[in-house]
Order: structure tokens, then C-alpha cells, then sequence
């Protein structure tokens, strides 16, 4: 299923992104709850700060012949009878409401923190057995690129939004709200007069950084389009020299490259105007506060103390107001974030309605009774009721032209795909009944293009049981013909393999991958024409070895060599989905159908050989 | 992943000492922007002076408007009121316009310093020989162009700017504040070396921690990459449970690092704060007592309270600036390294003045170019590893066509990379119509030449531009022939959009086999006299197949071609063949001659070609 379809299969199950946001804490909510509590304690103690203020300057400087607005808790403990001491005790309270208010910021941060990164390894963890457990057509159609663009970008979206953002928002919203209780009982009049600008400056902020959203989208695409173009010129360096196109390639560069810096640059003017213009209105403000608190204060009707309170308390409201708006505007990320990432856990991986779970010996044995099979969404069945019985021991090939459905026959076999219609026996136990990883353990099979991991070759072989000795992995590395490779590399069965290590031959690839599958003796081995890129002499020595020490093994191969289907006890023939022919190597020749047809083409190459006769 | 690589580069460049050598040639990059540069700075100045200027206003206001109102007990100094906001609505326009013009103006010095850079880079990048990006990844040199470009330019004008403004703020801070009482000032500056201390230390921390997270968030990156890519053969081999276990311990390895580091982080802010806390409890006791003995005015005392805070902002940026800074250094060695790359392979000076430079021909000077070739016991190694070619000597004579057939490592694609001046013999000579290449310019080489790559790179953006691009400036008619002449029309059409179909980076949205054959269009389009073709080895659908087929046949005819080759029916219609071991020639002459010979090219043949033979009987 590809990106949209995946968006698609979300707007169907309607689950609402603050559902989920909260379903994805999971047990740790608690921590959220805890970070809450903490931030009541860190703004409180903030909004005391400006009542010591007060409180030296009216009470203990005694400058208006007016009382403290502590309240009476602290009061009690900074009363003294004289001055001096009233001095030092109000100081040292000033270093107690601060000392209390880091302590509770250092575990704020703290909580978060877990909090954040407890959330973000379980919804990681999740997405990675997810996505593992996801059936064959969703890897076999999902874009690479975009899911790990949404496991990782997109978690850290979510991470800072649940961890940082909300906290804030938590943040700002308390600090205003006790600052405006606080002045409530200072001065009411004072206190709305401080207000007035505080919902515009808001209002203005959030329409700015929704605005300003769009930009950012334009210079990301500015941007990307400049780096790509960087990137295919790099990676197209060849064909850029060899059409002498390097003054081309300069010029659109340049366009691009000046298509996204003036963009940048658009931003930055909006951003200059932003900020300097909502600075007018916050200095406004406080010049407004100022001039109506001094009359106040000089009419007896506030202290200095209470306007210097008011002017500490307006900064706690003006200037984060912008900060504010910028976190409400973001809020559409997370939701898109939170939506993507739901993509892909809600959707069934191929355990989903998976009741199967017993695991029976499986010697070897396999009956196809009417099977068929047509991928969703298709026309026409892949393949047609297929009908046969091999038993343990039997060496099967399998011919036949690409899209003749050889490799869904054998991805049936391992359930990689189910059938739809028909059964699939395996000594006499149907298919679906068994365990998937039982399945798997017992049914080896070797696909076409394999995939090497990022570690060792010795690593890669025994991925499949890590704590094998080295002789075994030499031993099975042997009968893949590898060894003699491996051996030759610099750094022997040491050299790094995969993305990051050196890049094998696909011959060599494909024979790492029949190593790796050799290690644990199973009773069917497919090899999905997993010989195609080793040469027929390789291909035959493999096999001969593998004869020797896999005698009692089921084994399936698809091939386009003759030789190596002649060999086969069996030769199964498909043609469009169905088994055409069935037979020994010398049935089918007699019988004069497509292997006869093959075959001969084989014949024409040899005799052409000889004859040195040319085909064009 | 490129990603990846991006971060274990940038830690094997990153060195302690400022190198000024990087540094002045980045600040060449900054010259042309000396205007810009001032107006952020002294924009930035001044308002570091008004942020000085502010809390002198509350002050004012008490002291001129409040104080006068109190002592007769009945009115405020109206008087002073209409000064008071006079200034404060001049201070409140200053200020934003400079506000105003540090933002506008850094922002630009930024955008435009990146810009210079990348221009310049890319600039370069175009001259690098093809060695450059034989043994360069595609992942270091996008760094380079990106994220080191953003880290350099962002340093230079925020980082600048930020320090401009701490600097000076704490200066003008200073000042003042022993203007106004030295014995407060003492105290309020005693924090200042504190903070500074606390700052710089935890900002490196973060850095260094940052860095940390990063990488092994790039693991995990990774870790997604396989566990996507691998997902069937997973679960063919049942590692299910085993890859999840890794993973986990990837991720508890971030989670427990992370939460390390934020614990750790998270002692600054308290920090800071309860020193400040600590200091304007020393200015109360100490202000205050001075107050009660008349030796201070109140307002004083809270403008005291109030400067104290105003330090912390100027250390904090000052610290990170200074952290960052050692990053940037990172960031400016790997830039100039990119650009002081010399090239290996450049025209002389002499041929410069005939032929001109790669973006800026003189082609009226071009000698027409017949395609007579021939190795004159050419030599060559590449940069490390063994001798690849020794005393190999060939003619070709204009209009033949050469296949190339040998093992892996044979020297097949040194030969045709020599011929397309890619790299040059390490001994001997190549002479192009009888001249040594190397008289002659690239440029007049590569406009004579057609390349086709084993895998086919197209770029973004449409059929018809990409055709073009063998010969730009072509008509779209000029495009279509091409594309019909080499069988490619028949499926352009078959677009739901014909030739304006977008081909999607790197031609992703295209088939292996369509992109060959729109390259050959490109190719022939460019109509070279010589022809370079490294045929693809993957296997195509019958219908494209037989398209290819005869788009080569049409390729080769009439021109110096040679073509590294793995189909036989290409083998087959070539002039002469090559067999290839080890850098030297075992077998030449035609296929026919080459069986009834029943040597290496007949062994390679028999054993390579038999699934081509049946694919070709299909036809």
C-alpha cells in the first residue's frame, strides 16, 4: 500500500489526533501530571517575586506608610522589630521562593524529559515491530524514503509537542492567569488597563505564524528543489561531462540557488516587520501602564511599591504573548504528524487475524489441493487451481517464463502470501493451521534479490543463530561456494557487507544468502531463482554439494537453466498460472510442449557454436 | 544512508584550532556584503543601547513625575508627563526601526553569505575531474552544500550579530551602572564571571551531548532503513525477534542518553536563576541598608534589581556563540576543502587561450573532429590500487565500432573512461585524429561525444528536457526524431502526457528500459562523432528489449563507438571485437573469427550468453 493509500485507510478510521496523542503516552501520563503540578509551583513562586519587591519598598523602606501585600504566610516569617533585620529576612526569603522555584524547575525539565523519551522509545519500538510485521504487499509496495521520513521526523514531532510544547503552552497560560490573579488584588482597574493589548498582541501572533506557515512550506520546496538539483548533478557528474553541459549546469543552479535565497530572504523581512511592529504595540503598552500607574501612585491611590509590582507583573503578560501565538500557530504540526504516524500503526500486519498456533513436524512433505490466487486489486488470477503432491525428498524445479507465477507459488509456500482458494498441506496438516514462525523455521527459502545487512559477512551468514562457532560458518560458506570470495576480501569473513560496507556482486549476494539459509537443516528448501546470477559452473558445483548434505530435504527450485532442471526428479511447467507440464526431464522432451521448446533453444545455442553460424 | 555518513564525516574533520587560512578564505565570501554587515551591526548596537535606556524610564518616571506629586501631597508633575511620553513613543519608533533593520539586515547577510558559498561550490564542483566523484560519495558533498552551508552562513550573521549585541550590552551596562552608584555595581557585576563559567561549560555540554543524540539517532535511522529494505528476508529467516532486540537496544541507548543529557541541562536554568537570586538578595540588603540611611534613592535600588537579570541573556548568547563557533570551524575546513579540491585533469593554459574554458567556449576555433582514435602504449592506475592498463596500444579508425568483452576488472571501463578524457593515461598517449587529446580542449572533446551509462541518469523534470539535453537549445521536433530514430516514441506516446511526462528525480518514475532508451535519445541527438556506450546488464521485457536492439544498431552506425558489452546481439554487430584480461587484449577480430578460434571469447561466450540466446530466439 502505497502513501496515499495508506492516508486514505486513516480518514476511514477516524480517530481523532487528540485521542491519539494521549493513547501514545501510554502508562506514563502520570509524568505529564507531575510536570503540571511542578509548573503551578514554578509560576507561583514567580509571581511572588514582585510582591517582596513591594513589600521592601512600602513596608520595610517604608516609602508610602503602607503595609506589605505578602501574603500572610510569608508575612509572618519576614517580620521583624526593626529594619535591618526586616531587610535581611526579606533577602534571604527572596533566595528561599528562588531556591524553592529552581529546585522545582530542575525536576520539571527532568520529568519532561522521561516523559518525552519514554514516549518517543515506545512509539518507536511500536513503529519498528510494526512495520515488521507488516505482510508482503505493503513492503513489496510502501516508498522506503516516506516511512522512515514519518518514523523519525515525525516522532520527534510528536516527542516535542507532547514534551515541550504542551508544557509551554501549560507554562505561559499559568504565569499569565497568577500574574492577573496577583494583580487582581493589587489594583483591579490597573490590572484590566494591563490587559488591553495582551488579546490583540495574541490574536496577531497566531494569523502571523499560520501566514508565515506557507513560507516556510515555499522555502522547503525552494530548498529541496535546489538540493536535488545538487544531488542529480553530483550523482550524474558523467553524463553532465560527457554533453559538456557544465555552463548549463551552472546556470540552472544559479536560478535555483537565487530562487531560494530570495525567498529566505521575503521571510526574513516578514519576521522584521513582525517583530519590530508588535514591539510598538508592547511598548505602547507599557507606556500606558507606566503613565496611568504613576498618576495612580502620585493620587495616593497605588503605592511605588504596588507600580513596581505592576510593571513586573506586565512584563509577565505582554512579552509572551507573541510566544504564545507562535505555539498555537504550530499546533497543525503535531496533527499532521500524529496522523501520519497513525498511518501506519492502525493499519493489520499479517498477524492480525492470525489464530494459528500449532507447530507440527514438517518432514518434508506438500500438497497443493486447488489452489488459486489473484493479488487484490487485480484482474486475472496469478495462479489457477494448482493441484500436485511432492514428497520428502523430492527435488522439484520449477520453469517457466517471467509472470508465470513461480514466485507466488513459492511465496504461498512460506505464507508470505494465502491462498484464497484451495489448501495447502503440509503432512497432511493444512497450511494455515500452522504457526507462521514455525512455518518459516521449517520452509527455507532463498529470494531472488536478497538482502545483506549492514554488519559483517561472517555476521550476515549466521544472522539466523548469532552464537555459531566460526568452522560451521566456514563450513556452509563452503557449499555456497563463498568462501573462496570471502577469503580473497581484505578483511576476510571481517569485511563489513550491506549499505555502509562493501558492495558484493549479486552473484556473490545470493550466495551469502544460500549460506546464511544453510545453517539449521530444513526439511524444504526453495530457491526462488536465487542461482541466476552465479555462473552455471558455481550453480552446479552448489548443487552437487548441496545433494550430499541435504539428502532428506524437499527442495524447490526455480530456474531458467536447463541443466539445472534436468537434474530435478520433477519438473513443474507454468504458464500463465497454471501447471502446464509435469514430468521427468525425459517425459516433458517426448511430450513436445514448452520444455521441449526450451530445450531446444538450448540445442540451436550449441549447434550454433559449433557451426560458428551467426543469428543476425 | 546518507544521513549517516554525513555525521561519521563530521567527526574526523573536526579540530580544536582556528585555522586562518579557512577562515579568511570564507570572509571573502562576506566582503561583498560590507554594507549589509554594518547596518546589522550598528542596528544591533543601538539597540543594545536602548535595552540599557529602558528601565531608566520607570526610574524617570518616579523620580521626576511621582516624587515632585508627593512631596506637596496633591498633584503629579503633569508637566513632566508630556516628556515622559514624548520620549517614550521617540524610544518606542527608534527602537523598532531597529529592531526593524537587525533582523532584515543579519537575515540577509545570512541568506546571501549561504548563497555566495553554494554558488561558488557548485561553481568548482563543475571543473572536478570525474576522479572527484569516483572517489567522493554523493552523501559528503550534499553536507557540504547544506547543512555545513547553513551552519557557516548562520554563524557568521546571527552568531555575529548576537555577540555584537552581548558585548556591547554588557559594556553599556557596565558603564551606566558605575555611572550611577559603584558600590551596587560591584555587586551586580560579580556575577557576571560566574555566569559566564556556568554558561560556557553547560553550553559545550549541550553541544557535545547534542552530537552524541545525533548519532545515535542516525543509527536509528538506519536501523528503520534495513528493517524496511529487509522486511521479507526477515521473515524468510525468521530474525523477527532478533532484529527487535537490536533495535530495542538502539533505542533505549537514545532514550537513556537523552535523558542524561536533559538531567544535566537541566541544572542550568536553576542555576542561573538562583544566582541571580542570590545577587539582587545582596542588592536589597545592601541597597536597602544605603536607602534607610539616605544614601540611595529607591529607584535606583530597583533599577539595580533589574539590570542584574538583564546580564544573563548576553552571556547565555555570548557562550553558545563561542560553543557554536568550534562547530562553524568544522564546518569552514570541510567548505574550503571542498573548494581548494584541484582538479587533476585541466586544460593548459595555452589550450585555454585557443579552445577557452569549460563555460565559455570558443568554438569557432573547434577543429571539425573526425573520430580517428588511437592508444599510443597508454599506461594507467588509478589513484590507489594496481596497474589497470600497461603499454596498451589501439587504433580505431573513424566510423568502427568496438565491444569490449571481458571479466569484471578487466579494464573495460578504463579504456572507455580514458577515451572520454575522464581520467588520463598515467603513461603514454591518446591521440584524437592524430593529435594528443590533451592539445585539444575538454570541452572540444565532450562536445564531439555520446555517453551512455550502464545504469542511465536522467534528471528531473521532462521527457523532452532530458533529450534535450544532448543538445540544448534543440527544437522539440529535433527531440521527437531523436527519440523516434532510437524506438523510443512509440512509448513517450504511450504517456498519459507524451513528452511533458515528468521523469521524477533521477528518472524514478520511469523503467530501467525506458530510461536507456530516452538516453539514447539524448545521445543521439547530440549526433557525437564518437559514441561511448556501457551497456546496461538487467534485464528488460521482451517489447524493450528488441527496441534497445535496434536503437544500438542505429546508435553505432557511422560512428568511432565503443561499447562495453553483455548483449551478444550488440557483441554480434560491432566491427571488432576486444577480449579483455587484465588490461590486456587476448583476443580480437570479429564474433565469427573469435568462435572458430574456440579461445577465452568462446569460453565467456558459451558460458555468459546462453540465457541471451534464449532470450534473443524469443524475438
Amino acid at each position: 500500500m502505497d502513501a496515499s493509500q495508506l492516508m486514505e485507510k486513516t480518514n476511514k478510521k477516524k480517530n481523532s489526533s487528540l485521542r491519539l496523542m494521549f493513547k501514545w503516552m501510554g502508562k506514563h501520563w502520570y509524568l505529564l501530571i507531575i510536570s503540571f503540578g511542578l509548573l503551578y509551583v514554578i509560576s507561583y513562586a514567580r509571581t511572588l517575586i514582585p510582591l517582596f519587591t513591594q513589600h521592601i519598598i512600602d513596608y520595610v523602606l517604608d516609602y508610602s506608610n503602607n503595609g506589605s501585600t505578602l501574603p500572610n504566610y510569608l508575612y509572618v516569617l519576614v517580620e521583624a522589630p526593626d529594619t535591618k533585620t526586616q531587610l535581611i529576612l526579606a533577602a534571604l526569603m527572596i533566595i528561599a521562593v528562588d531556591l524553592v522555584r529552581s529546585i522545582a524547575i530542575f525536576f520539571r525539565r527532568v520529568s519532561s524529559a522521561y516523559f518525552g523519551e519514554r514516549v518517543a522509545f515506545n512509539l518507536r519500538n511500536n513503529l519498528y515491530r510494526k512495520l515488521q510485521n507488516m505482510g508482503y504487499s505493503f513492503h513489496t509496495h510502501s516508498e522506503t524514503g516516506d516511512l522512515i521520513q514519518r518514523c523519525t521526523s515525525d516522532v520527534e514531532t510528536y516527542k516535542f509537542f507532547v514534551a515541550d510544547q504542551i508544557i509551554e503552552v501549560a507554562r505561559l497560560v499559568l504565569l499569565v492567569g497568577l500574574s492577573i490573579w496577583q494583580m487582581s488584588k493589587l489594583n483591579v482597574d490597573l490590572m484590566f488597563i494591563t490587559l488591553t493589548a495582551s488579546p490583540i498582541l495574541l490574536g496577531i501572533a497566531i494569523a502571523y505564524f499560520k501566514k508565515v506557515e506557507k513560507m516556510f512550506t515555499v522555502i522547503e520546496e525552494n530548498e529541496s528543489n535546489m538540493t536535488t538539483d545538487v544531488q542529480e548533478n553530483v550523482s550524474g557528474s558523467r553524463v553532465v561531462k560527457a554533453f559538456a553541459n557544465e555552463k548549463y549546469e551552472v546556470e540552472k543552479f544559479e536560478v535555483l540557488n537565487r530562487k531560494f535565497t530570495d525567498s529566505d530572504i521575503r521571510l526574513t523581512i516578514k519576521m522584521a516587520s513582525f517583530w519590530s511592529g508588535t514591539d510598538i504595540i508592547c511598548f505602547a503598552q507599557f507606556c500606558i501602564i507606566s503613565v496611568v500607574g504613576v498618576i495612580y501612585a502620585a493620587k495616593g491611590i497605588i503605592t511605588l511599591g504596588v507600580f513596581t509590582a505592576f510593571l513586573a507583573y506586565a512584563g509577565n503578560i505582554i512579552w509572551p504573548m507573541r510566544h504564545l501565538g507562535r505555539l498555537v500557530g504550530d499546533f497543525s504540526k503535531a496533527t499532521v504528524a500524529i496522523t501520519r504516524l497513525d498511518a501506519i500503526l492502525s493499519q493489520d500486519d499479517e498477524y492480525a487475524h492470525e489464530s494459528a498456533s500449532t507447530t507440527p513436524k514438517i518432514t518434508g512433505e506438500v500438497v497443493f489441493e486447488h489452489v488459486s490466487f489473484q493479488f487484490p486489486g487485480s484482474t486475472y488470477h496469478q495462479l489457477n487451481d494448482i493441484n500436485f503432491h511432492v514428497k520428502p525428498g523430492e527435488t522439484i524445479a520449477i520453469v517457466g517464463k517471467t509472470g508465470s507465477g513461480k514466485s507466488t507459488l513459492m511465496n504461498l509456500l512460506v505464507r508470505l502470501l494465502d491462498t484464497e482458494t484451495g489448501a495447502i498441506y503440509f503432512d497432511g496438516i493444512e497450511i494455515k493451521n500452522i504457526e507462521k514462525h514455525h512455518l518459516r523455521n521449517n520452509v527455507g527459502i532463498i529470494l531472488q534479490e536478497p538482502f545483506l545487512f549492514s554488519k559483517t559477512v561472517e555476521e550476515n551468514i549466521k544472522i539466523a543463530d548469532r552464537n555459531l562457532d566460526q568452522e560451521r560458518v566456514k563450513s556452509v560458506a563452503k557449499i555456497a561456494r563463498i568462501h573462496e570470495d570471502i577469503v580473497g576480501f581484505e578483511k576476510g569473513y571481517e569485511t563489513l557487507v550491506g549499505e555502509r560496507g562493501v558492495t558484493l556482486s549479486g552473484g556473490q549476494k545470493q550466495r551469502v544468502a544460500i549460506a546464511r539459509m544453510l545453517l539449521k537443516p530444513k526439511p524444504i528448501l526453495i530457491f526462488d531463482d536465487s542461482l541466476s546470477a552465479v555462473d552455471t559452473e558455481t550453480d552446479l558445483e552448489i548443487r552437487g554439494a548441496l545433494k550430499k548434505e541435504w539428502k532428506q530435504s524437499t527442495v524447490f527450485i526455480i530456474t531458467h537453466r536447463i541443466t539445472t532442471a534436468q537434474e530435478a526428479n520433477r519438473i513443474f511447467v507454468l504458464d500463465k498460472g497454471v501447471i502446464a507440464e509435469v514430468g521427468t526431464h525425459a517425459e516433458l522432451l517426448k511430450k513436445g510442449g514448452i520444455y521441449q521448446q526450451i530445450w531446444e533453444i538450448q540445442s540451436k545455442i550449441d549447434f550454433q557454436i559449433e557451426g560458428g553460424e551467426q543469428d543476425e | 544512508m546518507s544521513n549517516n555518513d554525513e555525521l561519521f564525516e563530521e567527526e574526523s574533520f573536526t579540530s580544536q584550532k582556528i585555522d586562518f587560512k579557512v577562515w579568511k578564505k570564507i570572509l571573502s565570501f562576506m566582503l561583498p556584503l560590507k554594507k549589509q554587515i554594518l547596518i546589522a551591526i550598528v542596528s544591533m548596537s543601538l539597540l543594545a543601547s536602548t535595552d540599557v535606556i529602558y528601565p531608566l524610564f520607570s526610574k524617570y518616571a518616579v523620580d521626576y513625575i511621582l516624587r515632585p506629586g508627593l512631596n506637596d501631597t496633591v498633584n503629579p508633575n503633569y508637566d513632566n508627563i508630556g516628556y515622559f511620553v514624548l520620549f517614550y513613543v521617540l524610544y518606542i519608533i527608534f527602537s523598532a526601526i531597529m529592531v526593524y533593520l537587525f533582523i532584515k539586515f543579519a537575515g540577509r547577510v545570512q541568506a546571501e553569505l549561504a548563497y555566495n558559498i553554494r554558488k561558488k561550490a557548485f561553481h568548482h564542483l563543475q571543473e572536478l575531474p570525474f576522479s572527484y566523484y569516483d572517489r567522493t560519495r554523493t552523501g559528503w558533498i550534499m553536507a557540504r552544500m547544506t547543512a555545513d552551508t547553513r551552519n557557516l552562513s548562520d554563524i557568521l550573521s546571527w552568531g555575529v550579530i548576537d555577540l555584537t549585541w552581548g558585548i556591547v550590552l554588557m559594556v553599556l551596562l557596565i558603564v551606566v551602572m558605575f555611572a550611577i552608584n559603584w558600590q551596587l555595581a560591584l555587586i551586580t557585576i560579580t556575577v557576571v564571571p560566574i555566569l559566564a563559567l556556568i554558561s560556557t561549560w553547560f553550553r559545550k555540554y549541550i553541544l557535545r551531548s547534542q552530537r552524541e543524540i545525533r548519532k545515535t539517532n542516525s543509527k536509528i535511522t538506519g536501523a528503520f532503513n534495513e528493517g524496511i529494505t529487509g522486511a521479507l528476508t526477515t521473515k524468510t529467516l525468521v530474525l523477527e525477534n532478533d532484529n527487535y532486540n537490536d533495535f530495542n537496544g538502539l533505542t533505549t541507548d537514545m532514550r537513556n542518553k537523552s535523558i542524561k543529557a536533559a538531567v544535566i541541562r537541566g541544572f542550568y536554568f536553576p542555576s542561573v536563576i538562583f544566582l541571580i537570586a542570590l545577587t539582587t538578595a545582596a542588592i536589597y540588603y545592601a541597597g536597602g541598608s544605603m536607602v534607610i540611611n539616605d544614601a540611595l534613592n529607591i529607584t535606583t535600588l530597583i533599577l539595580f534589581t533589574t539590570y542584574v537579570w538583564q546580564f544573563f541573556d548576553p552571556v547565555n548568547n555570548i557562550a553558545e556563540t563561542y560553543a557554536r563557533m568550534q562547530q562553524a570551524q568544522a564546518s569552514a575546513e570541510r567548505v574550503v576543502s571542498l573548494m581548494e579540491t584541484q582538479p587533476d585533469i585541466v586544460d593548459t593554459d595555452a589550450v585555454i587561450a585557443k579552445y577557452g574554458t569549460l563555460f565559455d567556449y570558443k568554438r569557432e576555433n573547434f577543429e571539425p573532429l573526425k573520430g580517428d582514435i588511437e592508444f599510443q602504449n597508454v599506461s594507467f592506475k588509478y589513484h590507489v590500487g594496481e596497474q589497470v592498463l600497461t603499454d596498451f596500444s589501439l587504433k580505431v579508425k573513424a566510423g568502427q565500432s568496438i565491444a569490449l568483452v571481458g571479466h569484471t576488472g578487466a579494464g573495460k571501463s578504463t579504456i572507455v573512461n580514458l577515451i572520454c578524457r575522464f581520467y588520463e593515461p598515467t603513461v603514454g598517449k591518446i591521440l584524437i585524429d592524430g593529435v594528443d587529446y590533451k592539445e585539444r580542449s575538454l570541452g572540444w572533446l565532450h562536445s564531439n561525444l555520446g555517453y551512455v551509462l550502464q545504469t542511465p541518469h536522467l534528471f528531473s523534470g521532462t521527457v523532452i528536457d532530458n533529450i534535450k539535453y544532448g543538445k540544448l537549445g534543440s527544437t522539440d521536433d529535433e527531440a521527437i526524431a531523436a527519440a523516434k530514430a532510437v524506438e523510443a516514441h512509440e512509448f513517450i506516446m504511450k504517456f498519459e502526457n507524451g513528452y511533458q511526462t515528468e521523469c521524477g528525480e533521477g528518472g524514478s518514475h520511469l523503467s530501467v528500459g525506458q530510461k536507456q532508451l530516452i538516453s539514447f535519445a539524448r545521445a543521439i541527438l547530440a549526433d557525437p562523432k564518437i559514441l561511448v556506450l556501457d551497456e546496461a546488464t538487467s534485464s528488460v521485457d521482451t517489447e524493450t528489449e528488441k527496441a534497445i536492439q535496434t536503437a544500438i544498431y542505429k546508435l553505432l552506425k557511422g560512428r568511432t563507438s565503443f561499447i562495453v558489452a553483455h548483449r551478444l546481439s550488440t557483441i554480434v554487430a560491432s566491427d571488432r571485437i576486444l577480449v579483455l584480461e587484465q588490461g590486456i587484449v587476448t583476443e580480437e577480430g570479429s564474433h565469427r573469427e573469435l568462435i572458430a578460434k574456440q579461445g577465452q571469447y568462446y569460453k565467456l561466450y558459451t558460458n555468459q550468453y546462453t540465457e541471451d540466446m534464449l532470450e534473443l530466439s524469443k524475438l
